[in-house]
């Protein structure tokens, strides 16, 4: 009988333990905080087209304001955006901010990004991030994800271009409506908003 | 002490027999069951066919607290879509965790990303290639943000995620893209009963 009792004392222990190095375990498990910081300007960066030609933040800046966003070949969610993202692009040419896309998944090559983007008749700019540099020190983490700097290169937006990945229940559009109020020197009332995409594929480390 | 050894004996020879007996009528398919013994076979047929139902906001966050903690058994989450590459590559892995600790105390539920048009078509066509036995929810929700906000704060939404709560409804463990199994697997040890 006493041999029980030490047992469930042991065990006990263990549970005690154990508990302790999950809890630490778990924090360890937080992504890192985003690199990119809303109402903070976006450091100087230089990445190649798809083409290899290269781009400076600076050379890219449209006259009221730049959007980037992280898209995808193979990704169903941000293939769902394609004709949507190229909207926006269309729509706010005129009206000086320049869409920009980048692609920082390991697993497609400039090449393809390239075909893909003649294919689904994505018109603006698509940068290779090679190493996804630029999508860890923004910390982006999925495709499609959008970050809206103003005129003076400060992020305003970060995040989802609106809640519905099909479009045929768009309630909030959360992009366009932080571009129209950038546009009209209001303040961005939502400045970060999330949906479900494809995780950044990254490349391996060890 | 002799009927004690006489009825430990007794007991393993009864297991034995029924571990040898179950692949014997467990080994043939389904279909085959459904014919000799009706009975058996709806309730084999039932578990067989995976669960999927639809889940809002509300539902979503009764089945994350599942009622007021503390809970006798973890809860291991997992966010996934058929249209999700790395979400299929790992559900093989997922399968067999849930295989293995379902019986020692684990409950684990996968909430799918798809459609709801696919939730008669798609999803469950894929959890039967995959002999898939954990209950599916598929997200039914017209804001997906608030989901995503209730489950992690620093989560931007990518696929597959896979949270571990532990009996007190805590997050002990998370993972971004596809699972590494023995990592999960440790992290599972801690929480369930040996």
């Amino acid at each position: 009988m006493k041999k029980h009792y030490i047992a469930a004392l042991v065990f006990a222990l263990l549970v005690t333990t154990s508990a302790i190095f999950v809890e630490r375990s778990a924090r360890a498990g937080d992504t890192p905080a985003s690199g990119a910081v809303i109402g903070q300007p976006i450091p100087d960066f230089t990445l190649p087209d798809v083409d290899g030609n290269k781009h400076s933040l600076a050379s890219l800046k449209g006259k009221n304001g730049t959007l980037f966003i992280f898209i995808a070949t193979r990704c169903p969610v941000s293939n769902a955006y394609n004709e949507r993202m190229d909207r926006i692009s269309q729509d706010y040419k005129a009206r000086g901010i320049n869409v920009v896309g980048i692609n920082a998944n390991s697993t497609e090559p400039a090449e393809e990004v390239k075909s893909h983007a003649a294919e689904k008749h994505l018109s603006f700019t698509i940068l290779k991030d090679d190493g996804n540099k630029i999508a860890d020190q923004w910390g982006a983490a999925v495709t499609p994800e959008a970050y809206l700097l103003n005129a003076e290169g400060k992020l305003v937006y970060h995040g989802r271009i609106d809640n519905s990945r099909n479009g045929d229940a768009i309630t909030s559009n959360d992009l366009r409506d932080a571009i129209d109020e950038m546009l009209a020197a209001k303040p961005v009332a939502k400045t970060e908003a999330k949906a479900f995409g494809c995780t950044i594929k990254r490349v391996a480390t060890q | 002490m002799i009927i004690r050894w006489t009825l430990l004996t007794v007991i393993c020879a009864v297991g034995v027999v029924v571990s040898l007996a179950a692949p014997a009528t467990g080994g043939t398919n389904a279909q085959g069951a459904r014919k000799r013994k009706p009975r058996a076979a709806i309730n084999r047929s039932a578990a067989m066919t995976p669960r999927v139902s639809l889940i809002d906001e509300a539902g979503f966050k009764q089945l994350l607290t599942r009622g007021a903690p503390p809970q006798d058994r973890p809860l291991l989450v997992n966010f996934w879509a058929t249209w999700c590459d790395p979400c299929r590559e790992e559900f093989p892995d997922l399968v067999k965790i849930d295989a293995d600790y379902r019986s020692k105390g684990l409950d684990f539920v996968a909430i799918s990303l798809d459609d709801v048009a696919d939730m008669m078509t798609t999803v469950p066509k894929f959890l039967r290639s995959q002999h898939a036995r954990m209950p599916v929810y598929l997200l039914d929700v017209p804001d997906p943000e608030t989901i995503i906000q209730m489950v992690d704060i620093t989560w931007q939404g990518d696929m597959p995620a896979t949270f571990l709560y532990d009996q007190s409804g805590n997050v002990v463990y998370k993972h971004k893209g596809p699972i590494k199994p023995a990592e999960l697997r440790a992290e599972i040890d801690k929480l369930v009963v040996k």
